[in-house]
Protein backbone atom coordinates (compact mmCIF):
# COMPACT_ATOMS: atom_id res chain seq x y z
CA UNK A 1 0.00 0.00 0.00
CA UNK A 2 2.88 2.32 0.89
CA UNK A 3 4.26 1.81 -2.65
CA UNK A 4 0.87 2.66 -4.20
CA UNK A 5 0.75 5.92 -2.24
CA UNK A 6 3.93 6.99 -4.05
CA UNK A 7 2.63 6.21 -7.55
CA UNK A 8 0.92 8.68 -9.88
CA UNK A 9 -2.87 8.58 -9.77
CA UNK A 10 -3.03 7.80 -13.50
CA UNK A 11 -0.98 4.61 -12.95
CA UNK A 12 -2.99 3.60 -9.88
CA UNK A 13 -6.32 4.06 -11.73
CA UNK A 14 -4.95 2.22 -14.79
CA UNK A 15 -3.99 -0.80 -12.68
CA UNK A 16 -6.98 -0.61 -10.30
CA UNK A 17 -9.93 1.06 -12.15
CA UNK A 18 -12.39 0.94 -9.17
CA UNK A 19 -10.12 3.41 -7.33
CA UNK A 20 -11.42 6.18 -9.63
CA UNK A 21 -15.00 5.61 -8.48
CA UNK A 22 -14.01 5.49 -4.81
CA UNK A 23 -12.09 8.78 -5.09
CA UNK A 24 -15.05 10.30 -6.91
CA UNK A 25 -17.40 9.37 -4.06
CA UNK A 26 -15.26 11.46 -1.71
CA UNK A 27 -15.28 14.46 -4.08
CA UNK A 28 -11.83 13.74 -5.51
CA UNK A 29 -12.44 13.83 -9.26
CA UNK A 30 -9.02 12.75 -10.60
CA UNK A 31 -10.44 10.43 -13.24
CA UNK A 32 -10.95 12.93 -16.09
CA UNK A 33 -7.62 14.70 -15.40
CA UNK A 34 -5.61 14.77 -18.64
CA UNK A 35 -2.27 14.65 -16.85
CA UNK A 36 -2.68 12.51 -13.72
CA UNK A 37 0.88 13.03 -12.49
CA UNK A 38 -0.07 13.72 -8.85
CA UNK A 39 0.91 11.01 -6.41
CA UNK A 40 -1.91 9.22 -4.61
CA UNK A 41 -0.56 10.36 -1.23
CA UNK A 42 -0.46 14.03 -2.35
CA UNK A 43 -4.03 13.83 -3.64
CA UNK A 44 -5.23 12.49 -0.31
CA UNK A 45 -3.28 15.14 1.58
CA UNK A 46 -4.39 18.08 -0.61
CA UNK A 47 -8.08 17.27 -0.26
CA UNK A 48 -7.70 17.38 3.52
CA UNK A 49 -10.63 15.07 4.30
CA UNK A 50 -11.65 14.63 7.94
CA UNK A 51 -9.57 11.83 9.54
CA UNK A 52 -12.45 9.33 9.73
CA UNK A 53 -13.42 9.84 6.07
CA UNK A 54 -9.81 9.56 4.96
CA UNK A 55 -9.37 6.29 6.88
CA UNK A 56 -12.61 4.92 5.42
CA UNK A 57 -11.64 5.89 1.86
CA UNK A 58 -8.09 4.54 2.19
CA UNK A 59 -9.51 1.34 3.66
CA UNK A 60 -11.71 0.87 0.61
CA UNK A 61 -8.82 1.65 -1.75
CA UNK A 62 -6.58 -0.84 0.04
CA UNK A 63 -9.25 -3.52 -0.38
CA UNK A 64 -9.18 -2.90 -4.13
CA UNK A 65 -5.39 -3.02 -4.26
CA UNK A 66 -4.81 -5.86 -1.80
CA UNK A 67 -8.19 -7.63 -1.36
CA UNK A 68 -8.71 -9.50 1.89
CA UNK A 69 -5.47 -8.31 3.45
CA UNK A 70 -5.37 -6.25 6.60
CA UNK A 71 -3.27 -3.23 5.79
CA UNK A 72 -1.86 -0.54 8.03
CA UNK A 73 -3.03 2.69 6.43
CA UNK A 74 -0.83 5.72 7.03
CA UNK A 75 -2.58 9.02 7.57
CA UNK A 76 -1.57 11.35 4.74
CA UNK A 77 1.18 13.75 5.70
CA UNK A 78 0.29 17.42 5.84
CA UNK A 79 2.26 20.55 6.23
CA UNK A 80 1.44 21.95 9.68
CA UNK A 81 0.04 25.18 8.28
CA UNK A 82 -2.53 23.38 6.11
CA UNK A 83 -5.23 23.74 8.75
CA UNK A 84 -8.76 22.75 7.80
CA UNK A 85 -10.83 25.89 7.51
CA UNK A 86 -13.84 27.17 5.64
CA UNK A 87 -13.37 28.11 2.01
CA UNK A 88 -12.55 31.80 2.14
CA UNK A 89 -9.96 33.06 -0.29
CA UNK A 90 -7.29 35.68 0.30
CA UNK A 91 -7.85 38.88 -1.76
CA UNK A 92 -5.57 37.92 -4.70
CA UNK A 93 -6.98 34.37 -4.88
CA UNK A 94 -10.49 35.83 -4.74
CA UNK A 95 -9.64 37.88 -7.83
CA UNK A 96 -8.68 34.74 -9.75
CA UNK A 97 -11.91 33.05 -8.67
CA UNK A 98 -13.93 36.14 -9.65
CA UNK A 99 -12.31 36.17 -13.09
CA UNK A 100 -13.47 32.59 -13.53
CA UNK A 101 -17.07 33.88 -13.39
CA UNK A 102 -16.78 35.73 -16.72
CA UNK A 103 -14.92 32.80 -18.32
CA UNK A 104 -17.62 30.39 -17.10
CA UNK A 105 -20.29 32.61 -18.66
CA UNK A 106 -18.53 32.20 -22.01
CA UNK A 107 -18.23 28.43 -21.50
CA UNK A 108 -21.95 28.25 -20.73
CA UNK A 109 -22.73 29.99 -24.03
CA UNK A 110 -20.76 27.58 -26.21
CA UNK A 111 -23.42 24.77 -26.30
CA UNK A 112 -25.98 27.40 -27.29
CA UNK A 113 -23.78 28.84 -30.04
CA UNK A 114 -22.54 25.64 -31.67
CA UNK A 115 -25.82 24.07 -32.97
CA UNK A 116 -26.59 27.26 -34.86
CA UNK A 117 -23.05 28.07 -35.92
CA UNK A 118 -22.91 29.33 -39.49
CA UNK A 119 -19.38 29.86 -40.79
CA UNK A 120 -20.69 30.80 -44.22
CA UNK A 121 -22.02 34.09 -42.90
CA UNK A 122 -19.78 37.01 -41.87
CA UNK A 123 -21.83 37.34 -38.67
CA UNK A 124 -21.15 33.71 -37.73
CA UNK A 125 -17.42 34.03 -38.42
CA UNK A 126 -17.20 37.28 -36.47
CA UNK A 127 -18.79 35.65 -33.44
CA UNK A 128 -16.07 32.99 -33.40
CA UNK A 129 -13.38 35.63 -34.01
CA UNK A 130 -14.69 37.59 -31.00
CA UNK A 131 -14.86 34.41 -28.92
CA UNK A 132 -11.27 33.57 -29.80
CA UNK A 133 -10.24 37.13 -28.93
CA UNK A 134 -11.95 36.76 -25.53
CA UNK A 135 -10.17 33.45 -24.91
CA UNK A 136 -6.77 34.67 -26.06
CA UNK A 137 -6.84 38.12 -24.48
CA UNK A 138 -8.91 37.66 -21.32
CA UNK A 139 -8.93 33.98 -20.34
CA UNK A 140 -5.36 33.31 -21.44
CA UNK A 141 -3.45 36.59 -21.94
CA UNK A 142 -4.78 38.10 -18.74
CA UNK A 143 -6.06 35.40 -16.36
CA UNK A 144 -3.77 32.45 -17.17
CA UNK A 145 -0.82 34.81 -17.48
CA UNK A 146 -1.48 36.03 -13.91
CA UNK A 147 -1.38 32.42 -12.77
CA UNK A 148 1.72 31.46 -14.75
CA UNK A 149 3.79 34.63 -14.33
CA UNK A 150 2.84 35.47 -10.74
CA UNK A 151 0.96 32.80 -8.76
CA UNK A 152 3.08 29.80 -9.82
CA UNK A 153 6.29 31.70 -9.02
CA UNK A 154 5.43 31.38 -5.33
CA UNK A 155 5.57 27.59 -5.68
CA UNK A 156 7.98 24.94 -6.85
CA UNK A 157 7.54 24.74 -10.62
CA UNK A 158 8.05 20.97 -10.36
CA UNK A 159 5.01 20.60 -8.14
CA UNK A 160 2.59 18.19 -9.82
CA UNK A 161 -0.26 20.61 -9.26
CA UNK A 162 1.55 23.41 -11.10
CA UNK A 163 2.48 21.05 -13.94
CA UNK A 164 -1.17 19.99 -14.31
CA UNK A 165 -2.38 23.59 -14.47
CA UNK A 166 0.29 24.53 -17.03
CA UNK A 167 -0.52 21.44 -19.10
CA UNK A 168 -4.22 22.41 -19.15
CA UNK A 169 -3.33 25.93 -20.33
CA UNK A 170 -1.15 24.46 -23.08
CA UNK A 171 -3.89 22.06 -24.23
CA UNK A 172 -6.38 24.95 -24.25
CA UNK A 173 -4.02 26.98 -26.47
CA UNK A 174 -3.79 24.08 -28.92
CA UNK A 175 -7.59 23.90 -29.12
CA UNK A 176 -7.75 27.64 -29.83
CA UNK A 177 -5.12 27.30 -32.56
CA UNK A 178 -7.23 24.56 -34.15
CA UNK A 179 -10.38 26.70 -33.86
CA UNK A 180 -8.65 29.52 -35.74
CA UNK A 181 -7.47 27.11 -38.46
CA UNK A 182 -11.00 25.74 -38.75
CA UNK A 183 -12.37 29.25 -38.97
CA UNK A 184 -9.96 30.22 -41.74
CA UNK A 185 -10.87 27.13 -43.75
CA UNK A 186 -14.60 27.52 -42.93
CA UNK A 187 -14.38 24.00 -41.52
CA UNK A 188 -17.42 23.87 -39.26
CA UNK A 189 -16.70 20.40 -37.90
CA UNK A 190 -13.21 21.37 -36.69
CA UNK A 191 -14.47 24.55 -35.02
CA UNK A 192 -17.30 22.68 -33.29
CA UNK A 193 -15.01 19.85 -32.16
CA UNK A 194 -12.27 22.06 -30.70
CA UNK A 195 -14.59 24.64 -29.15
CA UNK A 196 -16.49 21.80 -27.41
CA UNK A 197 -13.21 20.25 -26.26
CA UNK A 198 -12.03 23.65 -25.01
CA UNK A 199 -15.26 24.03 -23.05
CA UNK A 200 -14.94 20.58 -21.44
CA UNK A 201 -11.30 21.16 -20.55
CA UNK A 202 -11.78 24.64 -19.07
CA UNK A 203 -14.91 23.64 -17.12
CA UNK A 204 -12.99 20.87 -15.36
CA UNK A 205 -9.91 23.06 -14.98
CA UNK A 206 -11.82 25.90 -13.31
CA UNK A 207 -13.69 23.51 -11.01
CA UNK A 208 -10.39 21.96 -9.89
CA UNK A 209 -8.85 25.38 -9.33
CA UNK A 210 -11.80 26.81 -7.40
CA UNK A 211 -12.38 23.82 -5.18
CA UNK A 212 -8.95 22.25 -4.73
CA UNK A 213 -5.90 23.99 -6.10
CA UNK A 214 -6.43 27.64 -5.22
CA UNK A 215 -7.62 26.91 -1.63
CA UNK A 216 -4.62 24.60 -1.14
CA UNK A 217 -2.21 27.17 -2.56
CA UNK A 218 -3.81 29.89 -0.43
CA UNK A 219 -3.13 27.81 2.66
CA UNK A 220 0.56 27.57 1.84
CA UNK A 221 1.14 31.31 1.37
CA UNK A 222 2.36 33.59 4.15
CA UNK A 223 0.63 36.91 4.84
CA UNK A 224 3.61 38.68 3.26
CA UNK A 225 3.39 36.58 0.08
CA UNK A 226 -0.34 37.33 -0.18
CA UNK A 227 0.46 41.06 -0.05
CA UNK A 228 3.20 40.70 -2.67
CA UNK A 229 0.95 38.71 -5.00
CA UNK A 230 -1.89 41.23 -4.52
CA UNK A 231 0.27 44.17 -5.60
CA UNK A 232 1.69 42.26 -8.61
CA UNK A 233 -1.87 41.37 -9.68
CA UNK A 234 -2.85 45.05 -9.36
CA UNK A 235 -0.14 46.07 -11.83
CA UNK A 236 -1.48 43.61 -14.41
CA UNK A 237 -5.10 44.56 -13.71
CA UNK A 238 -4.34 48.26 -14.23
CA UNK A 239 -3.02 47.44 -17.70
CA UNK A 240 -6.14 45.34 -18.42
CA UNK A 241 -8.54 47.90 -16.96
CA UNK A 242 -9.61 49.49 -20.25
CA UNK A 243 -10.27 46.06 -21.81
CA UNK A 244 -12.25 44.60 -18.91
CA UNK A 245 -15.45 46.37 -19.96
CA UNK A 246 -14.97 45.36 -23.59
CA UNK A 247 -15.02 41.67 -22.65
CA UNK A 248 -17.88 42.02 -20.17
CA UNK A 249 -19.86 43.75 -22.93
CA UNK A 250 -19.01 40.97 -25.39
CA UNK A 251 -20.34 38.30 -23.03
CA UNK A 252 -23.50 40.33 -22.27
CA UNK A 253 -24.09 40.88 -25.98
CA UNK A 254 -23.84 37.16 -26.80
CA UNK A 255 -25.98 36.29 -23.77
CA UNK A 256 -28.69 38.72 -24.90
CA UNK A 257 -28.60 37.37 -28.44
CA UNK A 258 -28.88 33.69 -27.48
CA UNK A 259 -31.25 34.15 -24.54
CA UNK A 260 -33.54 36.25 -26.78
CA UNK A 261 -33.68 33.45 -29.35
CA UNK A 262 -34.57 30.97 -26.62
CA UNK A 263 -37.49 33.14 -25.42
CA UNK B 1 -25.90 35.18 41.70
CA UNK B 2 -27.67 37.26 39.08
CA UNK B 3 -26.49 36.77 35.52
CA UNK B 4 -23.98 39.41 34.44
CA UNK B 5 -25.65 41.94 32.19
CA UNK B 6 -23.00 44.62 31.76
CA UNK B 7 -20.27 45.15 29.20
CA UNK B 8 -18.79 41.78 28.14
CA UNK B 9 -15.42 43.51 27.80
CA UNK B 10 -15.42 44.29 31.54
CA UNK B 11 -17.00 41.06 32.77
CA UNK B 12 -14.99 39.40 35.51
CA UNK B 13 -13.83 35.91 34.55
CA UNK B 14 -11.56 33.72 36.67
CA UNK B 15 -10.05 30.88 34.68
CA UNK B 16 -7.23 29.92 37.04
CA UNK B 17 -8.83 26.51 37.56
CA UNK B 18 -9.25 25.92 33.83
CA UNK B 19 -5.71 26.91 32.88
CA UNK B 20 -3.88 23.97 31.37
CA UNK B 21 -0.72 23.79 33.45
CA UNK B 22 0.29 20.54 31.81
CA UNK B 23 0.95 22.17 28.45
CA UNK B 24 4.62 22.39 27.74
CA UNK B 25 6.01 25.83 28.49
CA UNK B 26 8.89 27.41 26.61
CA UNK B 27 12.12 27.23 28.57
CA UNK B 28 14.78 29.93 28.79
CA UNK B 29 14.66 33.43 27.36
CA UNK B 30 12.14 33.90 24.57
CA UNK B 31 13.50 36.09 21.80
CA UNK B 32 11.51 39.29 21.39
CA UNK B 33 10.33 39.86 17.82
CA UNK B 34 9.74 43.58 18.35
CA UNK B 35 11.89 45.54 15.89
CA UNK B 36 10.87 49.15 16.50
CA UNK B 37 9.90 51.80 19.04
CA UNK B 38 7.45 53.44 19.74
CA UNK B 39 4.46 51.14 19.25
CA UNK B 40 1.40 53.03 20.53
CA UNK B 41 -0.65 54.27 17.58
CA UNK B 42 -0.72 57.88 18.86
CA UNK B 43 3.04 57.87 19.24
CA UNK B 44 4.16 56.26 16.01
CA UNK B 45 4.91 58.04 12.75
CA UNK B 46 3.10 56.12 9.97
CA UNK B 47 5.91 56.88 7.55
CA UNK B 48 8.73 55.64 9.81
CA UNK B 49 11.29 53.52 7.98
CA UNK B 50 10.11 50.29 9.57
CA UNK B 51 6.61 50.72 8.12
CA UNK B 52 7.79 51.26 4.52
CA UNK B 53 6.52 48.34 2.43
CA UNK B 54 6.02 46.34 5.63
CA UNK B 55 3.54 43.76 6.78
CA UNK B 56 1.91 45.73 9.59
CA UNK B 57 0.28 44.27 12.67
CA UNK B 58 -2.29 46.49 14.34
CA UNK B 59 -3.21 44.90 17.63
CA UNK B 60 -5.56 45.69 20.47
CA UNK B 61 -3.69 46.41 23.71
CA UNK B 62 -4.93 43.30 25.53
CA UNK B 63 -3.85 40.83 22.84
CA UNK B 64 -0.19 40.84 23.83
CA UNK B 65 -1.18 39.56 27.30
CA UNK B 66 -3.74 37.01 26.14
CA UNK B 67 -1.75 35.22 23.43
CA UNK B 68 1.06 33.06 24.78
CA UNK B 69 2.70 32.81 21.37
CA UNK B 70 2.24 36.46 20.37
CA UNK B 71 5.89 37.15 19.51
CA UNK B 72 6.80 34.07 17.44
CA UNK B 73 3.38 33.46 15.90
CA UNK B 74 2.12 36.95 15.10
CA UNK B 75 4.74 39.65 15.62
CA UNK B 76 7.66 37.94 13.87
CA UNK B 77 8.51 39.71 10.62
CA UNK B 78 5.92 42.45 11.12
CA UNK B 79 5.92 46.11 12.16
CA UNK B 80 3.61 46.88 15.03
CA UNK B 81 1.17 49.42 16.41
CA UNK B 82 -1.14 48.98 19.38
CA UNK B 83 -4.37 50.73 20.32
CA UNK B 84 -7.51 50.30 22.39
CA UNK B 85 -10.73 51.02 20.50
CA UNK B 86 -12.67 51.31 23.76
CA UNK B 87 -10.54 53.60 25.90
CA UNK B 88 -8.33 55.61 23.54
CA UNK B 89 -9.30 59.13 22.52
CA UNK B 90 -8.67 60.82 19.19
CA UNK B 91 -9.50 57.84 17.04
CA UNK B 92 -9.95 60.04 13.98
CA UNK B 93 -6.17 60.46 14.16
CA UNK B 94 -5.85 56.66 14.19
CA UNK B 95 -7.83 56.48 10.98
CA UNK B 96 -5.59 59.04 9.28
CA UNK B 97 -2.48 57.17 10.39
CA UNK B 98 -3.77 53.87 8.98
CA UNK B 99 -4.54 55.62 5.70
CA UNK B 100 -1.05 57.03 5.68
CA UNK B 101 0.42 53.55 6.20
CA UNK B 102 -1.40 52.41 3.07
CA UNK B 103 -0.89 55.48 0.85
CA UNK B 104 2.42 56.92 2.03
CA UNK B 105 4.36 54.05 3.59
CA UNK B 106 2.92 51.71 0.94
CA UNK B 107 2.61 48.85 3.38
CA UNK B 108 2.31 45.33 1.95
CA UNK B 109 -0.46 43.99 4.23
CA UNK B 110 -2.38 44.97 7.34
CA UNK B 111 -3.26 42.38 9.96
CA UNK B 112 -5.67 43.47 12.69
CA UNK B 113 -5.42 41.34 15.81
CA UNK B 114 -8.25 41.85 18.29
CA UNK B 115 -9.84 40.22 21.33
CA UNK B 116 -13.18 38.43 21.21
CA UNK B 117 -14.94 41.09 23.31
CA UNK B 118 -17.43 43.13 21.23
CA UNK B 119 -15.77 46.52 21.79
CA UNK B 120 -12.64 45.23 20.09
CA UNK B 121 -14.48 45.01 16.77
CA UNK B 122 -14.17 48.80 16.80
CA UNK B 123 -10.49 48.48 15.92
CA UNK B 124 -11.28 46.29 12.91
CA UNK B 125 -14.02 48.70 11.79
CA UNK B 126 -11.61 51.61 12.13
CA UNK B 127 -8.99 49.81 10.02
CA UNK B 128 -11.53 48.81 7.39
CA UNK B 129 -12.87 52.36 7.12
CA UNK B 130 -9.34 53.69 6.74
CA UNK B 131 -8.49 51.05 4.12
CA UNK B 132 -11.66 51.93 2.23
CA UNK B 133 -10.74 55.62 2.24
CA UNK B 134 -7.16 55.04 1.10
CA UNK B 135 -6.13 55.48 -2.52
CA UNK B 136 -4.07 52.29 -2.58
CA UNK B 137 -5.53 48.88 -1.83
CA UNK B 138 -3.87 46.33 0.42
CA UNK B 139 -5.05 42.97 1.75
CA UNK B 140 -6.46 43.29 5.29
CA UNK B 141 -6.56 40.25 7.52
CA UNK B 142 -8.17 39.96 10.93
CA UNK B 143 -7.56 37.57 13.74
CA UNK B 144 -9.78 37.23 16.81
CA UNK B 145 -8.20 35.96 20.03
CA UNK B 146 -10.18 34.46 22.90
CA UNK B 147 -9.60 35.68 26.45
CA UNK B 148 -7.87 32.41 27.27
CA UNK B 149 -5.41 32.77 24.43
CA UNK B 150 -7.07 30.64 21.77
CA UNK B 151 -7.48 31.79 18.15
CA UNK B 152 -11.20 31.98 17.41
CA UNK B 153 -11.12 33.34 13.88
CA UNK B 154 -8.58 34.15 11.21
CA UNK B 155 -9.85 35.59 7.93
CA UNK B 156 -9.15 38.03 5.14
CA UNK B 157 -11.47 41.00 5.51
Amino acid sequence: MEAQLNRSIKEVIKDFPPVEKILDEYGIGCGPCAVGLCLLKDIVSIHNLPADQEQEMMGRISQVIQPGQKVQIPRAERKPEAKPKELKYSPPMKKLVDEHVLIKKWLALIPEILPRLDLESEEGRQLIRDGVDFIRSYADGFHHAKEEDILFKFFDENLDMVKVMREDHKTARNHVKAIVEGLEGKDRQTVVHHLSAYRDLLSQHIKREDEIMLPWMDNQLSVSQVGEMFSKFLEVEERMDSYQKKYEDFISRVERKYRKKEE
Amino acid sequence: MAQFSGCPGSRMVDFREKSDHNKEEAKGTIQSQLRQWPIQLHLISPTASYYQGADVLLTADCVGYALGGFHPEFLKGKSLAIACPKLDEGQDIYQEKIKSWIDDAKINTLTVLIMQVPCCMGLLNLAQQAAKGAKRKVPVKYVVAGIQGEILKEEWA
